[in-house]
């Protein structure tokens, strides 16, 4: 029954003309029923009142809870604790125009349990910017114009620094703690994902030309970002439904080692952007984020697949599908309507 | 005719020879204020409806009037270069402007600057001398100046 609804749901906000809401057969179910049970993600979606909320859900996004309920603000950017007990997030007074690649900068940085109780502002607003929390939770990373900067959570101090390597958002620090990844200026591109050794400060480049939103892998070996490479070919008239130029481009989701090597195609599909890629606690899975128009945030919708069936092309995608002949259609399970999820396998992540 | 072309003449000489009027922004924001030169534009501007960057411009300095800027050619980042200065400022740059409405290789400009760039603006920056080492400077205030 659960299906159906979100399958109403999706058809209403216009998904239904193209899988990967055609893919909601019994593949797509099955994939459902295979993670039900796996964790808790952590997402914004927009409310009735027009605001963003943080919700939690399961990873098939039954069992869907708001976790802040504020009308006065915005609440975006959830990123649940190593340990899954906490929850970060950033929260934005109501009447600021953010977007999908300013919010991590803007703000307050808030700090609840991961049900959403007591929540704790972390200094003033635009303090602690893009803060990514530390393997063992008791710090995080910020990204500053001035470097990086490690702060310890109790006593609010830096307590340490690193050039920022042309970093300038989406800074995620590793499971492991050895490096950081982010968007970044250099090797004469701007949308450039690289890598930082923390101790070091080495860089390296993941993959250069309009990229972005990186998260990593559990195992801290692999990165997965976003990239909308050029020349992608006749898309048959979406662009300009869609108001963008032809030769823009379609957003897709890419994985690679931390050194960049071993780059492969996740999902793409002709028509839309695909961001927010965050993979499974035990990196089986990914989760992305699906919109009609990049930087698209209120029409985004929340999917997920198994990375093993990777690369997976969605839509009639006839141009991607050239390119990628061997891809598979699915399956693709919607989740939710929201943006920017993360996913948590620790054990408090579901307990009040 | 002649009569009338030559006090015409006369009084175009005069406009483009007359000090520019003084602006308290370009003598008081940032470390540096110089006249330059704008050398080079290296490419087109992306369009910035959608995302916001810098672009570096290469600049052969002519006089500095405030701060050390070392003589010879310059890099200096613009914010969203296809704007004029006026209205080019927004939240994420935060102060800065000037009159000058256009960018063109060859035209002098009047320019208040900081440094480094990338302690004045986080985003986007189009480098295309990211070979060169060297300052890269943020223009906070800039005007047209004579050539």
């Amino acid at each position: 029954m659960r299906l159906i609804l979100w399958w109403s749901v999706l058809a209403a906000a216009g998904m239904a003309a193209s899988p990967p809401g055609a893919a909601l057969d019994r593949d797509a179910v099955a994939l459902q029923r295979e993670i039900a049970a796996k964790g808790w993600i952590v997402y914004s979606a927009i409310t009735d009142r027009g605001d963003w909320d943080l919700f939690r859900s399961r990873p098939d996004g039954s069992e869907r809870q708001n976790l802040t309920r504020t009308a006065e603000t915005h609440e975006v950017g959830g990123r649940f604790s190593p340990d899954g007990r906490r929850v970060l997030f950033r929260r934005i007074a109501k009447d600021t125009k953010f977007n999908h690649d300013r919010w991590g900068a803007m703000g307050q940085l808030v700090i609840a349990n991961a049900d959403g109780t007591n929540p704790v502002a972390k200094g003033a607003a635009g303090d602690y910017p893009w803060a990514s929390w530390s393997p063992d939770g008791r710090q995080v990373a910020c990204l500053t114009k001035t470097g990086i900067e490690i702060r310890d959570l109790a006593s609010g101090r830096v307590t340490r620094t690193l050039d920022r390597r042309g970093i300038y958002q989406q800074l995620f620090w590793s499971p492991d703690g050895r490096w950081f990844t982010g968007t970044a200026n250099t090797y004469g591109e701007n949308w450039t994902v690289i890598r930082i050794h923390a101790e070091t400060g080495e860089a390296n480049p993941v993959h250069t030309f309009q990229n972005c939103t990186p998260d990593w892998s559990p195992d801290s070996k692999r990165i997965v970002f976003s990239s909308r490479p050029a020349n992608q070919g006749d898309d048959e008239g979406l662009s300009q439904a869609a108001g963008q130029k032809p030769e823009y481009g379609w957003t897709q989701l890419l994985i690679a080692d931390g050194d960049g090597a071993n780059r492969m195609l996740v999902y793409g599909e002709d028509g839309r952007h695909i961001y927010g890629g965050a993979l499974s606690p035990d990196g089986r899975y990914v989760l992305f984020t699906r919109a009609a128009r990049d930087g698209g945030m209120a029409d985004a919708t929340i999917h997920l697949m198994r990375l093993r069936d990777a690369p997976i092309v969605g839509g009639v995608s006839a141009a991607l599908r050239k390119r990628y002949p061997q891809a598979k259609r699915g399956p693709v399970a919607p989740v939710a309507m929201g943006w920017e999820p993360h996913w948590s396998s620790g054990p408090a992540a579901g307990s009040k | 005719m002649r009569a009338l072309v030559a006090p015409m003449c006369l009084a175009l000489a005069a406009c483009a020879t007359a000090p520019a009027p003084a602006d308290p922004e370009l003598s008081s924001l940032g470390k540096h204020e110089v006249t330059a030169e704008l050398v080079e534009i290296p490419g087109p501007f992306p369009a910035n409806d959608l995302y916001n960057y810098a672009f570096v411009f290469k600049y052969r300095v002519r006089q500095v009037h405030r701060g050390s800027v070392p003589a010879g050619e310059i890099l200096v980042g613009h914010y969203n270069p296809r704007k004029a200065r006026a209205a080019a400022a927004d939240e994420e740059s935060g102060k800065i402007g000037g009159r000058l409405e256009q960018f063109r290789a060859g035209d002098v400009h009047r320019m208040a600057l900081e440094e480094p760039l990338d302690h004045h603006w986080i985003g986007g920056i189009i480098d295309k001398y990211f070979e060169q080492k060297g300052t890269r400077y943020w223009a906070v205030w800039t005007n047209p100046a004579s050539r």
